[in-house]
């Protein structure tokens, strides 16, 4: 049975033969714990990859994302940033005010995709595979306006704010679109909604406003017959239905700052739970015993039949064998 | 008017904020009673919506500002009655870390409920704590981080206060923070939001 058909089996909940897994690395792991993380790749490949962007246009960024000093991306957002490994905060938005939306420049290199090479990549792959694109509407947004100036336009609803989203939107779509039409598995939509326990804004405010945008790029995926995965960080229990609602196949949120029982109690069996394990506190400091009960729990509430992919993020401040621990138990418990 | 001045200010009504401190004054009513009868008790029933989920983010923003605007109004009268503050303090996010908006939220907020804030920005050392605390006679330090490398940090602003002898309480927020950590790196204060942490500074403050 190949990775992809495993990934699939758990997607369908059809008893697949090994639970299928996928490590989510920061450079910071890369650079502090080299050895460490080459022999967790080894011992425990992933059956989820990601497909290379393939652009035939580079994309038009300044300076090294994960590096301190400054980053430039490819929408003109600048971040600062001290710490090498992970990225810096934005701290003068590129729209500081809506006349300056008319000048936002679309990244249509990241439209410039070879085709061919994704499907070529796809077809030499046992893997299932995403595309190389990640969706962010309410994160670029606060990239785009600074995280404050956002918050307010979301209570205060300037027209600015709705022509930048529609921009941003239309923008993914058309991105979303043209990875459709390729041979990758899935496509994959990303914004962080919880704080440590609750939702960031009102889930009223997220219904009307994001979970459209959502529903627009889920129907995308499906209507290629693709899947569709998600990741959010925080407290969303409050959401998890309506993602749900929207056809999202597979989740990845901090299970951890949630009831996970509760939500296996209400969700298992509805969507796939694509990881994770606590990296705030089990991944960092406690032992590989501690994540060992910390994965038994996820499984005993979650899987049914499939509907969990064993998944975590090696970032900054984890401990290596608390890692490896988490591939382990999960095999264990294949 | 006062419980009027509460709403608008919950619905983060700048304008109308502004209006009714202006109705107050020239009402005649004391700039410290508009204050703490008008001002900061809408912004401890904000602080009570917010912490039970009522309100989120966005509205706590458009009301501090709502707050702001008449804390400007208010500051003259204030300071000619010579009316001082709740207390003084000292904020910033720890060295090595420039996410700002937990610590932005709570100083808003602290600031709404009469409290001197001030506010040190982001990646700040251990030692520039000290000198604003000394320099502005603070009664607490509060101090966020977002991420577990920089929450290290947090240690070293505590026992530069215990070093230097300064007797004020220190308050650690921020996504990995716990009550566990807290007590591990002998912070007086904990808080998981920025509600709590008015009500926790308030506390030991108090003490």
């Amino acid at each position: 049975m190949t990775s992809r058909e495993l990934v699939v089996d758990t997607l369908e909940f059809r008893s697949p033969e090994r639970i299928p897994r996928q490590l989510w690395v920061l450079p910071w792991a890369d650079r502090t714990w080299p050895a460490e993380l080459a022999a967790i790749r080894k011992k425990y490949p992933d059956d989820i990859v990601q497909s290379p962007g393939f652009l035939t246009e580079p994309l038009k960024t300044q300076g090294d994302e994960y590096a301190p000093g400054l980053y430039v991306d490819e929408w003109g957002c600048r971040f600062e940033n001290r710490q090498a490994g992970i990225i810096g905060e934005v701290k003068e938005p590129r729209i500081a005010a809506w006349s300056d939306l008319d000048g936002l420049r679309l990244p249509k290199e990241r439209l410039s995709v070879d085709v061919r090479k994704v499907d070529d990549f796809c077809a030499a792959s046992g893997a299932f595979v995403h595309a190389r694109t990640i969706v962010r509407p309410f994160e670029l947004l606060q990239f785009l306006r600074g995280p404050e100036n956002l918050y307010v336009d979301l209570a205060e609803r300037p027209d600015g704010l709705f022509r930048l989203i529609e921009k941003v939107h239309r923008f993914y779509l058309e991105e979303l679109e043209l990875w459709a039409s390729t041979e990758v598995d899935a496509l994959f939509f990303a914004d962080d909604w919880g704080s440590q326990n609750s939702l960031l804004i009102s889930p009223v405010l997220w219904r009307e406003v994001f979970k459209p945008l959502y529903r627009d790029y889920a129907e995308i995926a499906h209507r290629h017959g693709k899947y569709i995965f998600m990741h959010s960080d925080g407290h969303i229990a409050a959401i998890f239905p309506d993602i749900v609602e929207i056809g999202v196949d597979a989740i990845n949120s901090q299970l951890f700052c949630m009831d996970v029982e509760e939500l296996g109690r209400r969700f298992a069996g509805k969507i796939t739970f694509w990881g994770e394990v606590d990296r705030q506190h089990l991944l960092p400091y406690g032992s590989p015993a501690d994540v060992a009960r910390a994965v038994r729990a996820a499984k005993e509430a979650l899987f049914r039949n499939g509907g969990v992919i064993a998944q975590c993020e090696f970032g900054i401040g984890a401990r290596p064998e608390n890692v490896a621990a988490v591939f382990e138990t999960w095999n264990r418990l294949s | 008017m006062l419980k009027e001045m509460q709403e608008a200010l919950i619905a983060g009504k700048k304008s109308d904020v502004e209006a009714l401190v202006g109705q107050a004054l020239a009402a005649g009513l004391p700039a410290a009673r508009i204050l703490n009868e008008g001002l900061i008790p809408g912004m401890e029933r904000l602080g009570v919506l917010f912490k039970n989920n009522e309100v989120f983010i966005p509205e706590v923003l458009v009301a501090a500002r709502a707050m702001n605007a008449g804390l400007g109004l208010l500051e003259p009268h204030l300071a000619k009655a010579g009316v001082k503050p709740r207390g003084i303090v000292v904020i910033g996010t720890v060295k090595g870390d420039l996410h700002d908006i937990g610590k932005n939220l709570v100083a808003m907020m602290l600031r709404g409920n009469g409290y001197k804030i001030v506010d040190l920005g982001v990646d700040v050392a251990p030692e520039k704590y000290l000198e604003a605390a000394k320099a502005n006679g603070a009664g607490a330090i509060a101090i966020s981080a977002l991420l577990t490398t920089t929450m290290v940090q947090m240690k070293n602003v505590v026992d530069a206060v215990e070093a230097a002898g300064l007797g004020i309480p220190v308050v650690i927020g921020g996504a990995p923070v716990t009550r566990d950590y807290a007590d591990k790196i002998r912070a007086r204060g904990f808080a998981p939001d920025a509600a709590s942490a008015v009500e926790e500074i308030g506390r030991l403050i108090a003490a």
